[in-house]
Parts: structure tokens; sequence; C-alpha cells
């Protein structure tokens, strides 16, 4: 695995409140790569935001309207983010319920630079 | 959903709610069909578990053959369709499973429900039936059986 | 339904693919006798919205015509995986039971395709001829001649449970064009959305949606993030904020990204709480 890779993982990782993160393939909705997903199921956060992300671009299209290019879950006790990169590659972090949103927005748009 | 096994029919009522896959074969090692949903002919199983039982004992033999230790599961990607092929042990046996999903589910949600229904399968599978051997002049007529049965014929 | 009008329906398809036009434009085929045209246009639509259990129902009348009933059988069940009141959908599965002589599952198909669409006559007297065949013992189980309209005559569904019109949304910023409510089975209740090109596009996107609901709340529980609260997302031209202002219900609202997503999850809060009074007035 590249080092700049598991590098923008580990800035994603750093931000308060983020539990894991990681590049999945977007279309077979398995784990490339990960990062501190401690007392997390990677494959399912891989397999589940994946279907999530997937659904919603297919709701966009129906409604003349480009691919999502960030998702933000939000649940009670916590959240999932995505942000789909070049190709069928996509960032995943998985997040507290307080974090703040913007910044893991940004970490994880750098990050899926890095990928493209 | 049609099953040979009752205590099948629940775990794989919750695998394909839960995956969205569109066909779903369990069969023995030998390729007896245990339980289908998507199959409309009765042919189709008749091959899908013929050939699934052969994929699955062939590359288990070339794992062997090669020291890369037995496959687990097996996947392939169509343009539109994606197929999975797991074996797996209960007490009955070992047993195979064949899923084909589209693009309402994929090959990570396959594999992750797929897992969760072989626990499944595991916790309520009848533990006091032994497997047993089946006899190459007992195969077709059992085959035959479970198809009537799983297609009502 | 002409010739003249199948024409303008595939020229509007073939203008608009992603349009739901195939599925009036299958039936027109389908009851012409041009069974593999229909078949086609019902397949192509399903590709584009696997979730729309109208789409299966087509598909579904297609096979039976075509005598593939056990397929026939598999579309309609999926169409009631997907909405359970299907009334189209409940007619086949009742039909194809009534063929199998299998007449007390025929009778339960075909009292819930009549509570889904009490105003079908045919079906009224379906009903009332296979209750008379069961109250019979020794009546035969397999009549000769189906008492039941079958695939053929099915009408297709609404494709909305009720087009009740931007009522629900009065008073808030986009309550025709950027409010949307819809109920846990892809069916819209309330508001609209256009394309940017001004297509409405109000039910096909809620038909979407409904897998989004059903993904987004399987992601929050097998993750054990507890109840999930909403799903936003950014798109190159629009922001969309998805919520759910009650257990059976969605709402989508979407603006154009000049709108930021924090702005977007207030008016969503407010347009929540005017959906929960026009859901509690409706019930």
């Amino acid at each position: 695995m590249r080092t700049d890779i598991l590098s923008s993982l580990e800035s994603i990782t750093r931000v308060r409140g983020v539990r894991g993160a990681m590049i999945v393939s977007a279309e077979e909705g398995l784990v490339i790569a990960e990062s501190s997903m401690e007392g997390i199921d990677g494959a399912a956060v891989a397999a589940l935001t994946a279907g999530v992300v997937a659904r919603l671009a297919r709701a966009t299209e129906a409604a003349g309207r480009t691919a999502p290019a960030f998702v933000h879950l939000r649940a009670h006790g916590g959240g999932l983010m995505a942000v789909p990169g070049q190709g069928d590659l996509m960032v995943v972090a998985v997040t507290d319920p307080e974090v703040n949103v913007g910044l893991v927005r940004l970490e994880l748009r750098r990050a899926a630079e890095h990928i493209a | 959903m049609r099953v040979i096994e009752p205590w099948v029919a629940e775990p794989l009522q919750r695998f394909l709610a839960e995956s969205s896959a569109r066909v779903v074969l369990l069969t023995t090692a030998s390729g007896q069909v245990v339980a289908q949903h998507g199959f409309t002919r009765a042919l189709d199983v008749m091959s899908a578990s013929a050939l699934g039982a052969a994929i699955m004992a062939s590359t288990e033999e070339l794992g062997r053959l090669t020291a890369s230790g037995a496959s687990r599961s097996l996947s392939h990607q169509g343009p539109s369709r994606g197929l999975f092929l797991a074996g797996f042990d209960l007490p009955q046996g070992r047993w195979i499973g064949l899923v084909v999903y589209d693009r309402d589910s994929s090959l990570g949600l396959v594999r992750l429900f797929f897992d969760r229904l072989v626990k499944e399968l595991r916790v309520v599978a009848p533990t006091e039936t032994p497997a047993r051997e089946v006899l190459a002049a007992d195969f077709e007529n059992e085959l035959n059986a479970s198809l009537r049965s799983l297609f009502g014929r | 339904m002409s010739i003249e009008d199948i024409r303008v329906l595939t020229g509007q398809l073939a203008a608009d693919p992603s349009s739901l036009v195939f599925l009036p434009l299958g039936e027109a085929l389908r009851r012409r006798g041009q069974l593999e045209a229909a078949e086609k246009i019902a397949i192509a639509g399903l590709t584009r919205y696997p979730d729309l259990a109208d789409a299966h129902d087509l598909l579904a009348r297609v096979l039976g015509d075509q005598g593939d009933l056990e397929r026939a059988f598999d579309e309609w069940d999926i169409a009631l995986r997907l909405d359970g009141r299907h009334a189209g959908a409940h007619k086949g599965i009742g039909f194809l039971y009534y063929v199998a002589g299998d007449l007390p599952k025929a009778l339960e198909h075909l009292e819930s395709a009549l509570t889904a669409d009490p105003g079908d006559e045919g079906l009224a007297a379906a009903v009332a001829r296979v209750r008379e065949a069961l109250a019979s013992p020794g009546t035969a189980q397999r009549p000769s001649s189906p008492a039941v309209d079958g695939p053929a005559d099915t009408a297709p569904g609404p494709s909305s449970l009720a087009e009740v019109g931007p009522t629900v949304f009065d008073g808030l910023e986009g309550a025709q064009d950027g409010l949307l409510l819809l109920d846990a089975e892809g069916l819209r209740l309330g508001g609209g959305l256009s394309a940017p090109d001004g297509t409405p596009v109000g039910d096909s996107v809620a038909a979407h949606l409904a897998g989004v609901f059903r993904d987004a709340e399987r992601a929050a529980r097998l993750l054990s993030l507890g109840p999930w609260s909403s799903v936003a997302a950014e798109t190159a031209d629009a922001n969309l904020f998805l919520c759910a202002p009650t257990q059976e219900s969605l709402l989508l609202l979407v603006r154009d990204n000049s709108v930021p997503i924090g702005r977007l999850s207030l008016q969503a809060e407010r347009a929540s709480e005017a959906a929960r009074r026009w859901l509690e007035r409706a019930t």
C-alpha cells in the first residue's frame, strides 16, 4: 500500500471524533485500506456505506443531478461520511456523534485526491 | 423462496431481505439442492447445483495441490450481475451457497450477509442428523425429488 | 391505445430514457399482443428502476401473457416485497393461485388487491366467486374457466398513492419544487421535485429513496450507530438532505449548492414538523 495513502487515512483519523477511516471499492463494497478501525467491522462499514452511496447516486441521477461528491449519514450514536474519488474508489470515515464535520470532509477530500 | 429443510427458511429469508440478492441456491457438497430462490426452471437449478459443486471441489483441490489453502469463496463480476460461490460446514456436512446479485447489492454486502447466514444456520441446524454419504445410485433420484419439492411438481 | 399513442410514448421514452413512460408504453404493447417488445421495454425500465413495484408488475403481466407463469410469479413476488399493498401484484398472484387450484391463497391475495383497489368491480366479482367456491364443499377446486380476470386485464396500479399536491408544505420555501414527502415504500405523499430542465421527477426519485431509507437504516443498525437521523449529500449542482419525519415517512429537501448543508438541516426540521402535522391530520 502506498505510504501517501496510508498517511492520508491517518490524517483523517487524527481528527477528534473520528473512529476510523478506510478506502473502499465503491462498486464491490470491499475494503482496500483502513486505519484505526478498532472495534469496528471494516468489511461491514465498506459494504454498507458503499450500498448507501450507490443507492443515493441512483436517486440523484433520477433527479437529473450529478452523483454525490460527499455523503454524510448521521445517526444518534455516530456517523458515516464518504467522498468518492476518481474511478471506483471512495474514502470513508466512521465518526462519533460529536465531530467537526467540515474538518473531516476536508480531510476526506484530500485523501480522495491522493487516491485519484 | 423454496426450501427442503424447514430450518433453513428463516435465516435464508433474512439473508435475501438484507443482501438484496436476486438468486440463491444452497446445496450439499455433492450438489443436492437444499433451498433455492429466484430460479424459474428446474433445469437451471440442476445445472447450477452440479456446476457449483464441481467448481468448489476443483478449486479446493487446486488449493491443496498448490498449498495455497482451501478456498473459502469465489466471485465473478459480470457486466450487470455478480456471482458469489462459497463452501461452509454444518453438522449435516459441507454445503455450498451460490448467490447471484445485481446493482441493488454488491460483493461486499453479499459476503457480509452470507457470513451471517452461515452463522445463523450453524445455530439452528439440527445436530442429531448424522451426515450420510450419498451413493451415486441414489443421487439422481434424490435430486429429482428435491427439484419436485422445490418447484412443486 | 392507438398506434399513434404508442408512437408518441416511444418518442417520449427515446427523448428521456429515465422517464416512467415505459410503464404505459409496455402495457400498451402488451395489450396489442406485441409481447416481445413489451418485455424489452419492461426489462429496460427495470434496469433503471429496479425498486419500482409497478415495473415488476408490468414484466409479470407480460410474462403471464407469454405463459411463463413461474417467472411471472417471481416478478409479482418481488413487486409485493417492494410494495406489500400493490393491487396489481396481489391480483396477479391471486390469479396464479387460482389457476393452481389453491383457492384459500387465491382468496387471500384477491382480497388484499380489493382492499388496495376497492373500485375494481371485476376484482370484487372474482372475490365473490372464489368465496362461493370455497363455501361449497365438493365443488371443483380447479374450475374449467377461470373466474378471475387474469394478468391480461390487470391494469397498471397508480404510480403514486396520493396525488395530494403541495399542500403538505404550504408556506415553506420550495413547497412545490424541492420538497418531497414519501412513504417507506417509495410512494410520493406530497410535495414535488423537478430536474434542472424542469421535468417532474418526484415519483421516480421517491421510488429510489425508499431504497436509501432501507440502506441507511440497515447501515446504522448493523454498525451499532443507533437510529439514523439524516443523510446529507452534496452534488456538483445541488445539496440534498434526507430525514424521516415519522417512522413510516421520508422527507427529501433539495436546494442548489449555494445553500449550505447546515441551513438545509434547519429547513428540513421545519418541513418535517409540517409533514408530521399533515400526516396526523391525514390519518
